[in-house]
């Protein structure tokens, strides 16, 4: 093979593993922050593991909001299964019992420890996957 | 009656916008098309401006019988907020979008001489894609529809967590720098279809880039900072999706800007510079078309119709495509006459473009991954903040460091990187005694946030010193690189100690009590019900003693809005130059306590102070009246 061709060759070869191992890194990156999304129903179908970061959504069951000192506890539903939350720190505004509600956090003996608790910025917001009839 | 002219004008408008499109790019060019151009687009323009500034005239004066502006809008705003309620949802921030594209065609309509070779082909692009964009209007998205025969009496009021100035303020900067980047994208292509590379055209955009990121930057950063006083979650960057959306043609928009400077220089880096110029308008779209698709989830995501999103991702897509089709057949014509130096200034610009290449992919992986991966596995995912950490954190830092060494390059040739050289060893020696000393003093073995703060330390001090050659020993500098460069250190260092440092707790308080955090001493002084003009709230007052028995008063809120029912948050900041004192009131408990969460915010100001001090640069860049490069 002629020089000049062989440098192209070489340089075309660093430019394709160069872009290669990014992409792979980058994807591996994504891979391993993924926080997956799931329902108190789909919760009970999965095996999640006590250090994987999830996220859970349904509705806050009436009658279900303790507090204690900063602690707040409330159980999410989609009326079918539950889950008990226990969150420390302000919840939204938004946050109420009957309405909808995001958790993002770890899930631990049937407890979720909420690192997070979002309430969208819209009144009639409802959690993905749940098709209910918000009449408030 | 008065919606129907306004409705009137732009569809006039719109048919004037195609004339001007079709002259310039399908009939032949002689000098009296480039006049009948030019005049066209103005005639258009101004309709369209009229269009517009009657319906400023129909919010202001509550005209009810307007179907978006009763949903919208309430006489009881004040006129400042009646205004703005127009780019309060998707039909009127998409007209004000449009209108803000005919602006940025129409200045450069009258800046640039009929004679300039590329300017009826500019105008003509900027037109089609107008006439793309007011069909998208009025078809799908018609801000004229009218409540008839019976308007009702009153409005509905606009979400009270947009009645705020720096929200009023921050859709219209934001989308000027979106739409901005339509003349360096029109130029280019103008460029390409002429087909001749002689032409010197980068030159002739540069400041209209400038101005553009400008705007960009400013409209992020207003974003940023109300976030963290209203939605009262403390913190600056949420990487939310549109947040996403509106960071990635910043990258795209950075990254060209360094481009142009070489490719006005030398010709290099033509290829990057035009692929930049279309990628960035491309983002800019894609944020359009995320935002009002209603595909994802956000925020600040207006409500969705299916129709509209199909419309403007067949559009965005044919405007890709063609620009993209257009680059690979004009290819040969803008391939460099030589190849890049080693290590010269060119050669650090370029590969900072790919790693600012590097950062658009993974966000934008990051915001249509789940898109994908719902579709392919109906699972429902999130991508969130340590993804993005995890890739920004140490490309910035790789970034930083070419920038580091790049400032001792020169233009078109190589140069020996001697590592002990006087600067380099001097910004190297400093930046490292500084990170061991912050890692003993604050205790931390955070390997990223030291190497961030170390890349920092690095770009502030080595262009310290080049600003102190040029106080004493008259060595040239480019100001507008040095202050920017400056801010990105310092945004560096800011954010670093940001996250170092900062810490949040929810305490539990009752009247008349305190409670201590962080040396600090909070006392729950009185707690009462106020009224507002269109809201009531409970009010709380807390008096804070800091460490060194300071004594300041904070007074959070909770309101209700009596017109949609909807509860915020008002945040109580004590600012100071180090830190903020955050404090946000919750619900109160049965034994009669109250939960407040407090967030003591380190160099939380410099964060936007860098972002303002950046675009300060840009600024003095587009009022100079020198030649220089960026």
């Amino acid at each position: 093979m002629n020089p000049i061709r062989k440098k192209r060759l070489y340089s075309i070869l660093f430019v394709f593993l160069f872009s290669v191992s990014g992409i792979s890194l980058i994807l591996y990156s994504l891979n391993s922050n993924l926080d997956f999304f799931f329902t108190p129903t789909e919760l009970k179908n999965n095996i999640i593991p006590p250090e994987k970061r999830i996220k859970i959504g349904g509705m806050v069951l009436e009658g279900s909001v303790e507090r204690n000192g900063s602690k707040v506890s409330f159980v999410i539903t989609d009326y079918e299964n539950s889950i008990k939350v226990i969150f420390e720190g302000i919840v939204p505004d938004l946050f109420q019992e009957g309405s909808g509600v995001v958790a993002l956090g770890y899930i631990n003996n049937q407890i979720f420890y909420a690192k997070e608790v979002l309430a969208k910025h819209d009144e009639n917001y409802m959690p993905p996957n749940i098709d209910i009839e918000n009449d408030s | 009656m008065i919606v129907e002219i306004s409705h009137f004008l732009s569809l006039l408008a719109t048919g004037l916008f195609f004339l001007a499109g079709y002259f310039s790019l399908f009939v032949s060019s002689t000098s009296y098309t480039s006049n009948l151009i030019s005049r066209t687009y103005s005639q258009a323009f101004l309709l369209l401006a009229s269009s517009f500034l009657i319906y400023v005239w129909l919010a202001v004066t509550d005209n009810f019988s307007v179907e978006y502006i009763a949903n919208h809008s309430n006489s009881a705003l004040p006129i400042f907020y009646k205004v703005s309620s127009i780019w309060s949802a998707h039909e009127g921030s998409m007209f004000l979008w449009i209108v803000f594209l005919s602006i940025w065609g129409f200045i450069f309509n009258i800046a640039v001489n009929n004679n300039d070779i590329l300017k009826p082909k500019t105008i003509g692009i900027v037109s089609f894609i107008l006439v793309g964009f007011l069909l998208f209007l009025l078809l799908t998205s018609n801000p004229f529809a009218t409540i008839l025969p019976i308007a009702p009496i009153n409005g509905a009021d606009i979400n009270p967590v947009l009645q705020d100035p720096a929200l009023a303020i921050h859709p219209p900067t934001l989308y000027l720098g979106y739409v901005g980047f339509v003349i360096p994208f029109a130029s280019s292509l103008a460029f390409l279809i002429n087909g001749d590379s002689n032409i010197k055209w980068e030159k002739s955009i540069k400041k209209w880039s400038v101005m553009a990121w400008v705007f960009l930057t400013i409209g992020i950063s207003l974003g940023s900072w109300w976030a963290y006083y209203e939605l009262g979650w403390g913190g600056y960057w949420f990487w939310d999706p549109v947040e996403n959306v509106a960071l990635m043609p910043w990258l795209a928009a950075t990254a060209f800007m360094h481009s142009l400077s070489v490719s006005i220089k030398s010709s290099h880096l033509r290829i990057w510079t035009i692929l930049l110029s279309i990628l960035v308008f491309s983002l800019s779209l894609f944020g359009a078309f995320i935002v009002r698709s209603g595909i994802i989830d956000s925020v600040h995501s207006f409500a969705n119709d299916p129709q509209r999103g199909l419309y403007l991702l067949a559009f965005i897509g044919i405007i890709i495509v063609t620009s993209v089709l257009l680059f690979i057949s004009r290819f040969s014509m803008i391939k460099p006459s030589s190849n890049i130096k080693t290590l010269s200034k060119e050669s650090f610009i370029s590969i900072n473009n790919i790693l600012f290449g590097t950062l658009i992919f993974a966000i934008m992986l990051g915001v249509t991954y789940p898109l994908f991966y719902e579709y392919l596995f109906d699972q429902k995912i999130s991508v969130g903040a340590p993804f993005y950490n995890a890739i920004f954190i140490p490309i910035v830092i790789l970034a930083s460091l070419f920038l580091f060494l790049s400032v001792d390059s020169k233009w078109s040739r190589g140069i020996t990187i001697d590592l002990f050289k006087k600067p380099i060893a001097f910004s190297a020696i400093f930046s490292i005694i500084f990170v061991i000393t912050i890692s003993f003093l604050f205790n931390t073995t955070d390997i990223f946030i030291l190497l961030s703060i170390f890349a920092g330390s690095l770009i502030i001090s080595r262009y310290f010193i080049e600003i102190f050659r040029y106080l004493f020993n008259k060595k040239y500098l480019n100001p507008y690189s040095a202050i920017a460069h400056l801010a990105l250190g310092l945004l560096l260092v800011s954010i670093s100690f940001n996250s170092l440092l900062s810490t949040e707790r929810a305490l539990n308080i009752k009247l008349n009590e305190y409670e201590e955090y962080e040396d600090m001493k909070v006392y729950f002084k009185d707690i009462k019900l106020i009224e507002g003009s269109n809201y009531d709230a409970v009010k709380a007052s807390f008096n804070i003693e800091d460490e060194k028995g300071n004594n300041f008063n904070l007074n959070p809120e909770k309101r209700r809005y009596f017109t949609r029912g909807q509860i915020t948050t008002e945040t109580a900041i004590h600012i100071t130059p180090i830190k903020d004192i955050y404090l946000t009131i919750g619900d109160q408990l049965d034994d009669g306590s109250w939960i407040v969460n407090i967030q003591i915010n380190f160099l939380i100001r410099w964060i936007w102070f860098s972002a303002a001090l950046m675009s300060f640069a840009g600024i003095m860049l587009i009022f100079s009246k020198k030649k220089s490069n960026i």
